[in-house]
């Protein structure tokens, strides 16, 4: 596994204490002084990225972030945050702020910018355009932002000050986790409401480490080192091409017509390994996990915990991280990601059909029983079909239901009704920011993702608490007891955490992969200003 | 003529209709777009707020009126995705389709035509057989599949060609051959039956009597009158090729409408779809219209029928 230099992030807890000094600490990481146009005029050459989709012009405004992980990959090049998730930072790496504090009652956040900071347009960022971004915000959580927020005070030209209406804890972690919102993220004001919302997708500017230099409405952006950034941007020309097929994707990479590629299919892995020239940088991504629906339901044959642990105990969790993710993903444990804050790392579940034979008999299931569908996020149905042909060892008997990936989504936002019967959901996402984002989404009574379908009240009430609390320690404590429970009494079953396979060309200066995926809180290759060219 | 043209023109108009009320049902059918514009994760009231914005929770007909009214004062709407108007997006992207259309329309030609007519003139010798095959392949193999292939072949092995995108006619040449290939098979197979049924007709046989030779009864005489069914399925071909070459537009990363469209439906950007979708047909019915309304002014008999 190629992920020996990330550290756990486990332990890493957003404690008042740590707020507090996370300006000495920011400081401690060496912000970059502000580049003179002569240092950053060593940028030079050109790279081109072969990204796997169509690109959304909205992803090039921040104001409009939907909440994905999906534009911070834009938002990286073009535009600059106060702080943000960078390398093995979680949230608070300084970007346009050199250094920030939190008041001791979560009441207030105040942000200090670097001096010289400027937009693509020559202006200066200013305190003013930190204010209007706030506040004319209008994209994901942003109807939380603007229920916590009392007011967003100019203290002076380089000095805002964020004031809440009660303590707001995960405020730092929020806005500065590009890949959940994007309301740290600065615009300049002025030319905002110069050209509006549609003219800025057309035309953005920022104050990111790359401008933009042409677009192509879906196909191609072409950007231009910014040499007034505040960091060295080391490759002057930098191109993102959508090409959605990904055999032409890595045909493109083989000829030297992209450098870094995006979202390899395991069939490819192989061609990308028997090239020496290449190089594979699989990136841990998202998690699958099974929702045994109805468990709480006593008619239910999942109701029972031994059934639960059997299902768990019969899926070789290897032979599926080997065929889905060629080896490089990650069996352990847990379904929610280990790098969002307070998510708990576990260890490798076992695998075991002897044991799970045993417990189906215990349980009064020694001939199994038929599940009527599991279905599997879409387009991941061959995991759904290696999980159907695993089951059988135990004798559960279960058909695999494809659905497009609007229907899968719309229908697992609905209740017991649109699941009857005995069903098994496998799921899959990749949340940032906290774990409390993935249980509200998909365990919570009630929740987006889970409506009526799970529902442990017990839990639930450890999250009010947990969400009420201002004592770190008991958030930590409070956040572990919550998930070891789902995961003792196997009410969601773990999967594996699959890797998103990119891979890098000859021309790009790598010892290894992490030397151009070096933030562990997504899966794109940024910061893009510190990826080098050879020579 | 008059009447005939009004008649036609009517039946253009409904055609239409029913396109447009279709594309809106089936678009509609396939689900949610908030559901796609928000990843797991999204809450209520996020998707709650992009249906509001997007008019999407207002009730079907109202949508449908909206949607026809827009359509009548030119306007496509804008697309969820891109947040651009469709027709912007259409007529950026439409000299990319129709450019790849023309060179994949040039290369059917020089290899359905050609072919169809030695296989005709030849039948059932080497010729034909070969050409027989050659159709065979041409309908039968997958788009996607020949274009991995070029690629495979050209680009990575070869090295003589770029893989996709858009530049200058090297990257033009395996995409419209890609293209090109199903409809030079259809064209061959035309021009072979259309050749043979008239190389059967009195008057070519009058022309060999006179004692004409071979080429010139051939050339002058079959060819000629053989073309025209050729030639109208060449410009139907044209059109689909301008609208529909969503494969090979995303195997070769090709900026065109197909790749559009494709990007539109994977999106659910239904105004995206229904644009595209309605801008096609009403190309194609416009196309129809004006064969229908020659072949009328050609063959008086067709303005008679009903």
């Amino acid at each position: 596994m190629g992920g020996k230099h990330r550290r756990s992030l486990s332990s890493i807890g957003l404690t008042r204490r740590d707020l507090l000094v996370g300006s000495a600490a920011m400081a401690a990481q060496g912000p970059a002084p502000f580049m003179t146009p002569a240092a950053a005029a060593a940028a030079n050459g050109t790279m081109t990225l072969a990204w796997h989709t169509a690109m959304a012009p909205r992803w090039l405004d921040p104001q409009e972030h939907d909440g994905t992980a999906t534009p911070d990959n834009f938002l990286t090049a073009l535009h600059d945050a106060l702080i943000k998730n960078s390398g093995t930072t979680l949230y608070d790496h300084p970007a346009l702020a050199e250094r920030y504090e939190f008041a001791q009652d979560g009441k207030s956040a105040t942000f200090w910018l670097r001096e010289g900071v400027q937009f693509h347009n020559g202006e200066p960022v200013t305190a003013d355009d930190v204010k209007f971004s706030y506040e004319s915000y209008r994209g994901a959580l942003a109807s939380a932002f603007k229920a916590k927020t009392e007011s967003v005070d100019v203290v002076d030209k380089r000095t805002v000050r964020f004031r809440f209406k009660e303590p707001f804890l995960d405020f730092l972690l929020l806005i500065g986790s590009g890949n959940v919102t994007g309301a740290g993220w600065v615009v300049p004001a002025k030319y905002y409401q110069q050209v509006g919302p549609d003219g800025f997708k057309r035309k953005p500017i920022g104050a990111g480490p790359y401008k933009l230099a042409y677009v192509e409405a879906g196909v191609k952006l072409q950007l231009e080192a910014f040499e007034q950034y505040y960091k060295p941007v080391h490759i002057k020309q930098f191109t993102i091409v959508s090409v959605p097929e990904a055999a032409t994707r890595l045909a493109m990479l083989e000829r030297g017509e992209a450098d870094i590629i995006y979202g390899l299919p395991g069939e490819l892995i192989d061609r990308v390994k028997q090239n020496p020239k290449l190089m594979l940088a699989p990136v841990l991504s998202g998690s699958f996990w099974l929702e045994l629906v109805g468990f709480q339901d006593p008619s239910s044959p999942f109701h029972d915990k031994r059934v639960r642990q059997a299902i768990s105990l019969a899926i070789d969790r290897k032979a599926i991280n080997e065929a889905e993710s060629g080896g490089l993903g990650k069996v352990s444990g847990n379904w929610i990601n280990d790098d969002v804050q307070y998510g708990l790392t576990w260890p490798e579940l076992e695998f075991n059909l002897e044991k799970a034979r045993a417990l189906m008999k215990e349980a009064g299931h020694a001939n199994g029983f038929a599940v009527n569908w599991l279905t599997p996020l879409a387009p991941f149905y061959s995991r759904g079909e290696r999980v159907v042909a695993q089951l059988q060892a135990i004798g559960i008997r279960a058909k695999l239901q494809v659905m497009e990936r609007g229907i899968f989504l719309q229908r697992t936002q609905s209740g017991k009704q649109q699941w009857p019967g005995v069903q098994i959901i496998m799921h899959g996402a990749r949340i940032g920011g906290t774990w409390v984002n993935w249980y509200e989404s998909f365990f919570k009574c009630g929740g987006f993702n889970s409506a009526d379908r799970v529902c442990v009240p017990e839990l639930d009430a450890k999250l009010d608490r947990y969400k009420t609390s201002t004592d770190a320690s008991e958030r930590k404590l409070l956040a572990e007891e919550v998930q070891r429970a789902i995961l003792d009494n196997y009410y969601l079953v773990p999967v594996f955490r699959h890797a998103f396979m990119n891979a890098i060309g000859p021309r790009i200066a790598a010892q290894k992969w992490q030397d151009v995926f070096p933030t562990i809180t997504t899966g794109y290759a940024y910061p893009w200003e510190d990826i080098k060219l050879k020579g | 003529m008059l009447q005939f043209i009004i008649r036609r023109t009517c039946y253009s108009i409904i055609t239409l209709l029913i396109l447009s009320l279709t594309i809106f049902a089936v678009v509609r059918f396939t689900g949610d777009p908030a559901t796609l514009m928000a990843e797991p994760g999204a809450r209520a009231e996020d998707l709650a707020r992009v249906r509001a914005q997007w008019g999407l929770d207002r009730s079907w007909p109202v949508q449908y009126y909206q949607f026809v009214q827009n359509i009548l004062s030119g306007n496509l709407g804008i697309s969820f995705n891109y947040r651009m108007p469709v027709s912007e997006l259409y007529f950026e992207r439409l000299p990319n389709s129709l450019q790849l259309a023309l060179a994949a329309t040039l290369l059917s030609f020089l290899i359905g035509i050609p072919a169809g007519l030695l296989s005709a003139v030849r039948v059932d010798g080497i010729w034909d057989q070969t050409g027989k095959v050659v159709a065979l392949l041409g309908l039968s193999i997958p788009g996607f599949w020949l274009g991995l292939l070029l690629i495979l072949v050209f680009s990575v092995y070869l090295e003589w060609l770029p893989t996709g995108g858009k530049g200058d006619w090297r990257n033009l040449l395996m995409p419209a051959l890609a293209l090109g290939w199903y409809f030079a098979a259809s064209l061959l197979r035309l021009t072979r039956s259309s050749m043979l049924e008239v190389m059967r007709s009195e008057y070519i046989k009058l022309a060999r009597l006179k004692g004409l030779p071979g080429y010139v009864v051939i050339a002058k005489h079959g060819f000629k009158n053989a073309l025209v069914p050729v030639l109208t399925l060449a410009g139907v071909n044209l059109v689909v090729m301008v609208n529909a070459a969503v494969i090979i537009e995303v195997v070769f990363a090709w900026p065109g409408i197909g790749r559009l469209l494709f990007e539109g439906i994977f999106q659910r950007d239904f105004p995206l779809v229904q644009g595209v979708v309605v801008l096609a047909g009403v190309m194609i019915v416009f196309v129809n219209l004006l064969i229908d309304i020659l072949y009328a002014y050609i063959d008086p008999r067709i303005r008679l029928m009903r």
